[in-house]
């Protein structure tokens, strides 16, 4: 009971996690066609920075001021790089966005070196919020779940109620209509790349304090962002957000989980010649929580390739 | 068409004789050259010619190699598979992993065809640590190059003659592709899939075939690197190498057919040598590599048929301002960058933060032979200047280049952008 | 060619490539005010695309636009849009993830000098279609009821002149008269009109002047009784 709602908790909490990293991402896909591999590289920059001005202006302060930087960082890659190339094809913006990745991780080694830093959870938001069970619940957990929500909530009232969102959603849709009834769509570009690169940051500055900080980051959430970008479908704000949370809980109940085809040939009394047989048949659940997500990606690749809720073609 | 002949051939003939000239740790370099080379072109045949984009091929390279090393330990250098001809057990590999995942693959296109390449690796490497029989788990396997046909491949320069066999036989295989029918579809699969179904053939069997040949050539060339190193682990089915192959192909140009193999020879080579020389080697390819995307989108071997098409119009004097401009300005440009970047990396190492006490100045790091302190001005005035100094020369190498264009009909400017590739920065 | 000093849209000496394809020869064609102008032609002539040039759709590789003197060659759409051209594309293109409403709120700009203004109320008084369906998705509305909407959309940008490419394609007869009936009224309300339609008889009915495109260029430029007159000319550029 215990590891249910722990897990369910954490699953949800991670999902929504993934779904301020993923929500820039998908809504950029659909917007412009590209598939920004440095998506996950500004996560992790988000994380650096605001690991770099903790010291200097407090974790807040940090936060805050590594989002927007971490924004300003998206404009300009819109701007100087992804325009440039836009001429070429999407294949050559994949390429490129791939090439400011990689640039970007190497940066990170330079200036911080190989190995994870020290960013940790501040004292005045390091205790428990409540008991589930046995086990203390932090509250740091429950803060990242409540700033995603609120930036959700944000979001969504942004792009329905407002005349900035209609813009945005009518350019998704026909961007070359939208311009030729008046509106700067090159800027609505720009922006929404830049807001989503902000939010990637917010991401990376409150999840690196929890989890850890190293450069490799960007390629370890940057692969599972995309399983949740595909599998809820490319620029559908909603299908980032059941995906995220789908792939949240999986990888979070997995983990947990012992079970392996051994296990499971075991209650058909196959168990012992299932064990012999070694290989796949004892890989535990738990062991390859990580591969889950890519099984998934596969398979809604396979059956539904325009994702959960995302529109044909 | 005669003087690209002659330097092949001339090129052969080095390659032929390079054991007797470079010592032993160069010709494990030329291996390893010779490896990347023909990865980087079967990885071309499925992106540069198919026009399908994958970022996971590193799994089928991983695959050869693991299959032959299994064959290496199976047979022991007897029975039908003598050391030698051990690479077709990693074509061999590389063509039916090939088949199963292109078959996946292909039945998407674009964005979700690269997608699933990546899905489908990054499964493999998750995967791979824990099939202790397949992949040996963390550790890996190894085994040992038999001998066979009356030598030993002990020492190096064998294995290198071998490796050399292989690869310029695979690639004249896969030149030779080009040229058949089928090599042509491929071709049109890239311009046009659509076409070709309303013309009747059967484009998923068309894909499926050109995913399995290019991971048959990428599997030969796995087997070569297990037969070089006589070892693999799963560390082969990183994302790293898949990005490597996709950066060096790219560098060295997709349209052109030898252009991955000069990219992937180029960035060995470089890789090599540098890093004994630079711990940020990896900066300057993905830089190079983002450059060669922004201002030289056909890599560099557009760029060299793009000046030798110059050349034969105009004579070689008359290129000779724009090519000297052209060198001098990226030399220094270079020379600049790398000024920089090898700067903050010394200042930002942990053994250098390790020196640093507070209220004392910054000690001096030493840099192309001179002592440079990071509180002085000319240490970062000097790259600076240097930078600027290369723009302007390279600015100036631009304006030559395009008056050697000059008499090409031009209606305007707007119409005349999209039609120069290789353009000179 | 019609060198009225009072042209209110000048284009002159248009050249457009797609790739290495010239398709676009040097078109001349005025516009002046209050004006409705219909450009015919087989398909294929350089209508659509002459439209699309000036809207900045499509980058011209020669010659000028000029909105009331203003140069408005290679500009950014946004900024023609402003300026005071409106365009109803062939394919309608609604926003289908919006409502009628919203997609109605897309095309609000406010006028320009010597521009007509209108309102939404207004649009909705002419096709009381859309107000019943101000909330349904734009996607879900029939062809006839997707373009009012566009033609409503565009009119909302108080253009000074509307660039309407074929209106009636693929509607039933009675929306093809409404659809007429409402190019007549934005004529009156002083809006100049370029209209590409394949129904000779509407684009003859509604319109002050013709001309008529073949491969690329503009053959013919006259009144409608003027090019009814000349069997000939129907003949060689526009008869199937």
């Amino acid at each position: 009971m215990e590891f249910l709602t722990v897990s369910l908790l954490n699953g949800v909490i991670y999902g929504l996690l993934l779904f301020m990293v993923s929500a820039g991402l998908t809504l950029i896909f659909g917007m412009m066609g590209v598939l920004n591999f440095a998506h996950a590289s500004f996560y992790m920059v988000g994380a650096y920075l605001a690991y770099t001005l903790q010291k200097v202006v407090g974790f807040t302060t940090a936060v805050v001021l590594s989002t927007v930087l971490v924004g300003l960082l998206g404009v300009i890659v819109e701007r100087f790089f992804l325009r440039r190339v836009h001429k070429h094809g999407h294949a050559h913006e994949l390429l490129l966005t791939f090439g400011l990745t990689f640039i970007i991780a190497e940066l990170i080694k330079l200036f911080y070196g190989n190995f994870s830093v020290e960013y940790r959870v501040p004292e005045f938001l390091n205790f428990a919020a409540f008991q589930v069970f046995s086990t203390d619940y932090p509250f740091y957990r429950l803060l990242m779940g409540v700033v995603s929500l609120l930036v959700f909530g944000l979001i969504y009232l942004l792009l329905t109620r407002t005349r900035v969102g209609i813009v945005v959603r009518a350019a998704i849709h026909r961007p070359q209509m939208a311009e030729a009834l008046g509106h700067n769509v090159p800027l609505v570009f720009m922006a929404v790349f830049g807001i989503g690169a902000a939010l990637a940051g917010l991401a990376g500055a409150l999840a690196g304090a929890f989890y850890t900080t190293n450069p490799n980051m960007a390629l370890e959430l940057g692969v599972i962002v995309f399983v949740v970008v595909v599998v809820g479908g490319l620029g559908s704000m909603a299908g980032a957000m059941i995906a995220s949370l789908l792939i949240g809980l999986i990888s979070s109940f997995a983990v947990g989980v012992d079970l392996s085809l051994a296990s499971l040939l075991g209650l058909l009394g196959a168990g012992d010649w299932a064990q012999q047989m070694g290989g796949l048949m004892t890989l535990k659940v738990s062991s390859v929580a990580a591969t889950i997500p890519f099984a998934l990606m596969l398979l809604i690749l396979l059956i539904r390739p325009s994702g959960l809720m995302g529109e044909k073609g | 068409m005669k003087l690209t002949k002659i330097l092949l051939a001339v090129l052969l003939l080095a390659l032929l004789v390079l054991p007797a000239i470079l010592p032993a740790a160069m010709v494990n370099a030329a291996i390893q050259m010779l490896i990347a080379a023909l990865f980087a072109c079967a990885f071309n045949l499925l992106c540069g010619q198919g026009g399908m984009l994958s970022f996971g091929h590193a799994a089928y390279f991983g695959v050869g190699s693991f299959a032959t090393l299994h064959a290496m330990s199976a047979l022991n250098g007897q029975g039908l598979l003598p050391t030698p001809l051990l690479p077709l057990i990693g074509a061999m590999g590389g063509f039916i992993c090939g088949l199963c995942a292109g078959w996946f693959a292909t039945k998407r296109a674009g964005v979700y065809f690269s997608m699933i390449t990546l899905a489908l690796a990054e499964l493999l490497h998750s995967l791979a640590p824990h099939l202790n029989t397949l992949f040996g788990g963390e550790a890996g396997i190894s085994s040992m190059r038999a001998p066979a046909w009356g030598l030993d491949f002990g020492d190096a320069t064998q294995v290198y003659y071998l490796t050399l066999g292989w690869v310029v036989l695979s690639i004249a295989l896969l030149y030779a592709f080009t040229l058949t029918p089928m090599g042509r579809l491929t071709f049109a699969l890239r311009e046009n899939g659509h076409r070709l179904q309303f013309l009747g053939y059967n484009v998923h069997r068309l894909r499926v075939l050109v995913f399995a040949l290019s991971a048959m050539f990428a599997g030969i060339a796995g087997g070569l690197q297990a037969l070089n190193l006589e070892s693999a682990n799963y560390v082969l089915f990183d994302m790293r190498f898949s990005a490597e192959v996709v950066l060096n192909t790219y560098i060295g140009g997709v349209n052109v057919f030898l252009g991955p193999v000069l990219g992937a020879a180029l960035m060995t080579f470089f890789g090599n040598a540098a890093s004994d020389l630079t711990q940020s080697w990896l900066l300057y390819q993905g830089l190079l590599f983002v450059l060669v995307m922004m201002f030289m989108p056909s890599g560099l071997a557009g760029l060299v048929l793009c000046w030798s098409a110059q050349i034969r119009r105009r004579g070689w004097l008359a290129i000779i301002p724009a090519a000297f401009s052209a060198l001098l300005g990226a030399g220094v440009l270079s020379l600049a960058v790398v000024f920089l970047i090898e700067t903050l990396q010394r200042v930002f190492s942990q053994d250098y933060q390790a020196l640093l006490m507070t209220d004392q100045a910054w000690p001096a790091i030493s840099l192309f032979g001179r002592e440079w302190l990071p509180g002085a001005l000319l240490t970062w005035a000097t790259p600076l200047l240097l930078g600027v100094a290369g723009l302007l020369v390279l600015k100036l190498a631009r304006h030559q280049w395009l008056r050697l264009l000059d008499d090409e009909p031009v209606v305007n400017a707007a119409a005349l952008r999209p039609r120069v590739e290789g353009e000179q920065p | 060619m019609n060198p009225t000093s009072q042209n209110l849209l000048s284009i002159s000496d248009l050249h457009v490539h797609y790739g290495k394809s010239h398709v676009l020869h040097g078109v001349d064609l005025h516009i002046g005010h209050n004006e409705v102008v219909s450009l015919l032609g087989r398909n294929g002539a350089g209508r659509s695309t002459t439209m699309k040039a000036v809207m900045g759709l499509v980058p011209p590789s020669a010659g000028s636009v000029q909105l009331a003197g203003r140069e408005l060659t290679g500009l950014r759409p946004y900024r023609i849009s402003r300026a005071g051209i409106g365009f109803v594309p062939e394919e309608r293109e609604v926003f289908a993830n919006l409502s009628v409403e919203e997609n109605l709120r897309m095309g609000q700009q406010a006028p320009t000098d010597g521009a007509t203004a209108w309102t939404v109320e207004q649009m909705f008084e002419f096709f009381p279609r859309l107000r019943e369906r101000r909330n349904t998705g734009a996607g879900n509305l029939s062809g006839g009821e997707q373009q009012m909407l566009t033609l409503c959309r565009s009119l909302l940008g108080c253009p000074r002149v509307l660039l309407i490419d074929e209106p009636t394609e693929g509607l039933a007869p009675k929306i093809v008269a409404v659809v007429a009936e409402a190019i007549r009224e934005i004529h009156r309300r002083g809006v100049s009109i370029l209209l590409v339609e394949q129904k000779l008889t509407i684009a003859l009915k509604v319109s002050s002047r013709v001309c008529v495109m073949g491969h690329g260029r503009i053959v013919f430029e006259g009144t409608p009784q003027a090019l009814t007159d000349d069997a000939n000319l129907m003949k060689e550029w526009l008869a199937v």
